[in-house]
């Protein structure tokens, strides 16, 4: 092998750092070994370089893949599925450098390179991981240009080039990724399935609101076309749950839903309208949160007959949707024998105090409504507690949280509630989602964070529909009121396992601004770029041009891939030329140098004007005259010491004697 | 990768993959750049028999920019490889050396250079394939010829013409102005005689005339090949030889440049001068 065939040693060091750069945002979601495999495969193509070992042969080759192999399905249990297949490609990415000694190896692996960023975004497209990414392009694409030439190892050269040409592409980019069209996906690709599930879970145990609500993680951002309205009232309907299955609230699934009910009947829309949309953080489930009564601005996106939206796809990165609510409206003023007897069950012979409790309390009421007052009154009057660390309840019973122990969070309440209601026939279930969150003064958008999540009621009252009812209003006032943060700050116990949260240090206000900037650029940036979709697209682009159609889209397009890559064009070439003398009698030498070229006269390097002109003169009888005039006034043009008035008058006239000079190729 | 991007909707995966469209866009005027404005100036060739390798050189000059990974080699790539990767720094000059293969006797062509490079990126080549009227000289191919030994013993010489030389007494002759006075012979002035010069001489045969005529009936190619060989050998052998061929007479000389000479004229014999 030639060497002007093999990877120059600077491209090999670009390379390396790279693979580096590429690992470090993986390291946490890969099994250690493979971070190790990384540094082994390192250190032997250290070796390698320095001439110390040898690149593997083919059967050591085989068996470091097989071994890879069986690692994976090892560490994941499967080789399907996103993780693995990334982790298959880190490991593909680490042994390819091996074997990387001839420079087409180095393509191999700087393209694997740019496939493996791409699986980052497949995780995360947070503004920090992008511009991060930013730099990893930055870094393979310098690896790719050294690997063309062959230079010093401290030149930066290709890192300089590299640069130049990211930028001059970037443009062209931002008008493909704006006009390219958005299509769905063309067929069904592995998902995350090691990526934890957050946020509100569809099975609701009590406790299980408590952790996450020591969580600061951003679960959604909401945006408001006009006011936003009163936090109190931002109850973010996620899940309703109808079923109480082994101790446990969950919700009715599809095929549990006879035919007849599979659609959600039809609510009155009545009052004023809300809009809004909302981009939800990655939860790897499927349920939309909507304010009561949402329906989708947009295609796709289900709605179950609990009146909640449902995605059809698991939501494995940010997703952007829209939503139109009503909050006056009635939901569901006729109710189906089926619903009903749904929304009544009570597991057999559970928590028979909390039924006797229940019976005397409707005894003395016999109305419904009028008994949910009663409930609620007795949560306010009863020393109840709200708390983040409630005592445990054996098997989650009702009795022992009603009556002995009396601390609880939302979930305590919203259950017991519930049970308190089915106990008399009253049809009630409980809600989760999420109450209140953060107006952002720097954008307007509504944050609300994981610690916002919630659980409440909804009773069916006769008339009135489902009516929305949340018992931990009636024990804490200040929860809904001035959200968690307040309602906790006696316990101290708010965010009290995540030291590092932002949000902790609320009370600093300039960090508490500086956060609160940074969370209005990620919205932004999520809005506009993260979550550009189809939608988006055709907005933008009948906001700009008005109608859209074919010929308009190929016309910018073209136009601006023209215009873009004229400019980058003439930045090239231009350097190129000669620049235009400052000393005009030179510019008309150079004119005339290479009006003589045409013809056929050898310029000789270092021969001055005047000799160029005397030679000339030989060579072209028919002009020598005029040949040696120029020749003349050339030389006195530039070398005579001459006042500038002079001088000026030499210039032109050595310009008036080179437009006047005929040249006829020939002796 | 466009299509992992929409497959997972994933608006940076179409970010970072159009961006990689459009480098190769734009990778597309880089490379041209690198070789736009370049300047060529082709020299050597020489000569040479078949089967040589003639030497070529290549000045490449680009101008204020640098220039990176240039290849220059034949586009007849049947002449041999060309010179892997050069690197001209900004208003300096770098020199290629090729080799061409001579292949058959005459005016060596070795046609247009192809110059060419896939810098920045590796993923496009710009090339270009430049005429630099370069040219060499290919000898015919030296043949013995099998009857004739090629005079390759002086023994069986034909005829001898004597010649003035120094290697053989042939005579004395009246002393001229200039004569050396080793040659003066000395003893005859002794005996009384005129001052006389002693004569030498380098026996020349027949053979030292490279003739057209001496292999008649032999076709061109391997005439010119028997007088390629006879030429070889009498330079060798430091030999005076001159060159009978139809329409050219080259008189006798030794030396390498005579060689040479001969040798151009074999070469060329028969073929229209362009």
């Amino acid at each position: 092998m030639k060497s002007a065939d093999l990877i120059p040693r600077n491209a090999l060091a670009w390379i390396i750092a790279a693979q580096l750069l590429l690992l470090l945002p993986h390291v946490l979601r890969l099994p250690l070994w493979i971070v190790l495999l990384y540094g082994a495969a390192f250190f032997w193509r250290l070796q390698i370089y320095r001439g110390r070992s040898a690149v593997p042969n083919r059967w050591l080759k085989l068996l470091f893949i097989g071994a890879s192999m069986a690692g994976i399905a090892a560490s994941y249990g499967s080789v399907i599925g996103l993780e693995p297949t990334v982790a298959l490609l880190l490991v593909a990415f680490a042994l390819k450098l091996l074997e990387s000694v001839a420079r087409k190896d180095g393509y191999v692996v700087i393209f694997l390179g740019f496939f493996i960023c791409i699986t980052e975004f497949l995780f995360s497209q947070d503004l920090l991981i992008v511009i991060y990414s930013a730099v990893v392009v930055w870094v393979l694409t310098t690896a790719l240009i050294a690997l063309h030439r062959s230079a010093a190892i401290d030149d930066t050269g290709p890192m300089r080039l590299a640069a130049v040409m990211l930028l001059q592409a970037v443009p062209l980019m931002l008008v493909l990724f704006f006009l390219f069209p958005r299509i769905g996906p063309l067929w069904n690709v592995p998902i995350k399935t090691q990526a934890a599930k957050t946020g509100v879970s569809d099975m609701l145990r009590p406790g299980d609101i408590s952790s996450l609500a020591q969580s600061s993680d951003v679960a959604f951002r909401a945006s408001f076309a006009r006011e936003v309205p009163p936090v109190s009232s931002l109850y973010w309907r996620g899940l309703v749950m109808s079923r109480i299955d082994e101790g446990a609230w969950r919700t009715v699934s599809y095929f549990e839903t006879p035919p007849a009910e599979r659609r959600a009947p039809p609510v009155e829309k009545t009052g004023e309208s809300l809009d809004y949309s909302v981009i939800i953080e990655p939860t790897q489930q499927q349920w939309l949160y909507g304010l009561r009564y949402a329906e989708a601005r947009q295609g796709g996106i289900l709605q179950l007959p609990d009146y909640r939206l449902l995605n059809p796809v698991v939501l494995e990165q940010e997703f952007r949707y829209r939503v139109r609510s009503w909050p006056e409206a009635a939901l569901g003023r006729d109710i189906s024998p089926w619903r009903r007897r749904l929304e009544t069950q009570l597991p057999e012979g559970s928590n028979p105090r909390t039924r006797a409790l229940a019976e005397s309390l409707y005894r003395d009421t016999g109305n419904d409504a009028e008994y949910v007052q009663r409930v609620l009154a007795l949560f306010r009057q009863q020393p109840f507690r709200y708390t983040l660390q409630p005592p445990l309840l054996d098997n989650n019973s009702m009795d022992q949280f009603l009556l002995e122990t009396r601390a609880g969070f939302c979930e305590h309440y919203a259950y017991a509630f519930a049970v308190l209601m089915r106990a008399v026939g009253v049809p009630a279930r409980v809600v989760s989602g999420y109450q209140g969150g953060e107006i952002n003064p720097v954008n307007g958008t509504v944050i609300v964070h994981q610690f916002d999540a919630h659980a409440w009621n909804e009773v069916w009252l006769e008339d009135r529909g489902w009516v929305r009812v949340d018992p931990t209003a009636a024990v804490s006032p200040a929860r809904i009121e001035f959200g968690l943060e307040n309602a906790m700050r006696e316990e101290g116990s708010f965010l009290s396992s995540s030291l590092l949260s932002p949000l902790r240090y609320r009370g600093i206000s300039w960090i508490n601004a500086l956060r609160l900037r940074y969370d209005a650029v990620t919205y932004q940036w999520q809005s506009w770029v993260v979550g550009f979709d189809g939608q988006q697209q055709i907005d933008v682009l009948r906001g700009v041009f008005g109608e859209i159609n074919a010929r308009l889209f190929v016309g910018v397009m073209l136009a601006s891939f023209g215009s873009m890559l004229g400019l980058v064009a003439a930045s090239l070439f231009l350097r190129n030329r000669q620049g235009r003398h400052r000393d005009p009698a030179l510019r008309h030498i150079r004119l005339l140098q290479t009006r003589l070229r045409r013809i056929g006269f050898d310029l000789r390097p270092g021969e001055s004007p005047g000799a160029m002109g005397r030679r000339a003169a030989e060579r072209f009888p028919g002009a020598s005259d005029d040949l040696r005039a120029i020749a003349r006034l050339a030389d006195a043009a530039l070398y005579r010491p001459l006042g500038s008035e002079q001088r000026g008058k030499m210039q032109r006239s050595l310009r008036r004697q080179v437009r006047r000079l005929r040249l006829h190729p020939g002796r | 990768m466009l299509i992992a991007a929409i497959n997972y909707e994933n608006n940076m995966s179409y970010a970072l993959t159009f961006l990689l469209a459009t480098l190769f866009v734009v990778a597309v005027l880089h490379t041209y750049a690198n070789l736009s404005g370049l300047t060529l100036h082709g020299s050597g060739g020489g000569s040479g028999f078949p089967g040589d390798l003639l030497p070529f050189s290549v000045r490449l000059m680009g101008g204020r920019q640098s220039r990176y990974a240039l290849r220059v080699r034949w586009r007849d790539s049947s002449l041999g490889a060309g010179e892997a990767q050069l690197d001209v720094p900004p208003n300096a000059s770098t020199e290629a050396q090729l080799y061409a293969r001579a292949s058959q006797r005459g005016r060596f062509l070795p046609g247009r250079l192809l110059v060419e490079s896939s810098y920045p990126l590796g993923l496009l080549r710009c090339w270009t394939s430049v005429d630099l009227a370069l040219s060499g000289i290919v000898y015919p191919s030296p043949q013995r010829h099998p009857d004739i030994l090629g005079g390759s013993d002086p023994g069986q010489r034909g005829r001898w013409h004597p010649r003035p030389g120094e290697d053989e007494f042939y005579g004395l002759r009246e002393y001229r102005k200039g004569d050396r006075p080793r040659q003066v012979y000395w003893k005859g002035l002794a005996r009384g005689q005129s001052l006389q010069s002693k004569q030498y001489s380098t026996y020349a045969s027949e053979d030292d005339w490279l003739d057209w005529d001496s292999y008649p009936g032999v076709p061109t190619e391997q005439r010119l090949s028997y007088l390629c060989y006879q030429c070889l050998q009498l330079h060798a052998r430091r030999q005076q030889y001159g060159l009978r061929l139809p329409g050219l007479r080259l008189s006798p000389s030794d030396g390498a440049a005579h060689r040479d000479r001969v040798l151009t004229a074999l070469a060329l014999h028969g073929l229209t001068q362009e």
